[in-house]
């Protein structure tokens, strides 16, 4: 099976910083923990992903097909979202967020209420449409964001450090969303540094460290194979 | 003291039983000065938002020479445009001069650099977790660039109020260019300044009254829709 993304040679500098990623296969309905200390670049490298930065060298293929040019990158975005470790809420309703992407894909209507509907009931915020986004508190806000996302039912879904300072009530509700997508098709790539998320996600984990892989796509993790 | 009273009940008296020549500069006034700020927004927002959002090189020049442009004095924009529009001029054959669209272009060069000046400040004052999140919903640059305006909507409005409030009080371009014509290109301001120097202070006081009134609404205006 063709795998959803293929990473060869990419290097990407900036300023002192370089990521250099000799390979890198991401395969389709699968979970990716990408973990690493600080500043080893995982910020980076789900950017680079999410086609939001690009590479000054290497190739980077989508489903098999070499990612080409801003009208291509612009195309695929579609397929793929990032949800930022502090995500940005538009400053109107809740539901004006969430239906900004879907509108950009023409989905309107009561499919678009209804897809909106499920994607905050998943995360535990029925009701909440009308609410101002930028009035919600921190949890509430990231809770939106990843409905947000979900909404769109991505190929290939990008989380910044999503459970990183979340309480004991949101942590389960944002860990269940998760776990739950690679059975619905979904790629996830989830950076974090929680060394106890692998064991409660079960999932592929690529070590990151200095801007480099030091444990590519495939390996299972240590901690993985003991409780599996 | 009695002189300035009487004035002014003179000049209540105009408005409100809605005198001919009052309205005539009033209408001239409001038509030359909202087409004005119609065509400089038009302009100068998409021009601010590109020189705050890109980099380029010479784009200190360009901010230097928009600021510059902020202190434009009338009266140079009037002899400059009145050259260029008069019959000997390059533009001459348009038959542009002591027309309202001469008196409108003049307003367009005033106020579109005070309307790209607020946006590139209001564009580089936004959240930069705007435009990456657009994008990765799905916007391509240029929808990404119309959400990042809508966030920073009252920076933007107030760039089109201030442009406004520059063109609608400003005496210099619709003297030089409109000619003062009576029922034609009388607008407010060159009417204040015509009829006071006839000694007509009554008249001058009701088109201030009216002027004064112009800009509290529209300043109202801009308050209400912040608190909407």
């Amino acid at each position: 099976m063709e795998p959803l993304l293929n990473l060869n040679e990419i290097t990407f500098r900036r300023g002192e910083f370089a990521l250099a990623i000799d390979s890198l296969q991401l395969d389709s309905a699968h979970l990716y923990l990408l973990q690493g200390p600080n500043g080893a670049g995982k910020s980076t490298l789900l950017q680079l992903l999410a086609l939001l930065l690009q590479p000054q060298r290497g190739t980077l293929r989508y489903s098999g097909r070499l990612v080409d040019g801003a009208a291509d990158r612009q195309r695929l975005r579609r397929q793929i979202t990032l949800v930022e470790q502090n995500p940005f809420l538009f400053d109107t309703s809740v539901y004006q967020n969430l239906a900004f992407g879907l509108r950009l894909r023409d989905v309107r209507g009561d499919l678009q209420r209804r897809r909106i509907s499920q994607a905050l009931q998943v995360v535990d915020l029925e009701g909440f449409e009308q609410r101002r986004a930028q009035e919600l508190s921190g949890g509430e806000t990231r809770r939106v964001a990843l409905a947000r996302a979900l909404v769109l039912r991505p190929q290939l879904l990008l989380l910044d450090e999503p459970t990183a300072g979340l309480d004991r009530e949101t942590l389960p509700i944002f860990e269940r969303c998760l776990a739950a997508l690679p059975g619905q098709g979904t790629t996830v790539v989830i950076a974090g540094h929680d060394a106890d998320q692998p064991r409660r996600l079960a999932g592929t984990v690529l070590e990151l460290d200095r801007g480099r892989l030091v444990r590519p796509s495939g390996g299972p993790h240590p901690l993985l194979k003991e409780t599996v | 003291m009695d002189y300035i009273l009487t004035s002014l009940g003179n000049a209540l008296g105009m408005i409100v039983h809605l005198n001919r020549e009052v309205l005539n500069a009033v209408g001239t006034s409001l038509y030359t000065s909202l087409t004005a700020i119609v065509l400089a927004s038009v302009s100068g927002v998409p021009c601010g938002a590109a020189i705050g959002l890109l980099r380029f090189p010479g784009r200190r020049v360009v901010l230097t020479l928009l600021n510059t442009l902020l202190a434009l004095p009338t009266v140079v924009v009037g002899l400059v445009l009145f050259g260029l529009f008069s019959r000997q001029g390059p533009l001459g054959t348009l038959g542009l001069l002591f027309t309202p669209w001469a008196m409108i272009v003049g307003q367009v060069v005033l106020s579109a650099p005070i309307v790209a000046n607020y946006t590139v400040a209001a564009v580089a004052g936004a959240d930069p977790r705007i435009l990456p999140t657009a994008q990765t919903l799905g916007a391509g640059r240029l929808r990404g660039t119309w959400q990042l305006l809508l966030e920073v909507r009252f920076g933007v409005m107030a760039a089109i109020v201030a442009g406004f409030g520059r063109v609608i009080a400003e005496v210099g371009v619709a003297m030089m260019l409109g000619g003062n014509i009576r029922g034609y290109t009388r607008t407010m301001t060159t009417a204040i300044a015509l009829e006071t120097s006839k000694g007509e202070f009554a008249f001058g006081l009701a088109l201030g009254i009216v002027l004064l009134s112009v800009a509290l609404f529209v300043n109202l205006f801009l308050h209400l829709l912040q608190h909407r």
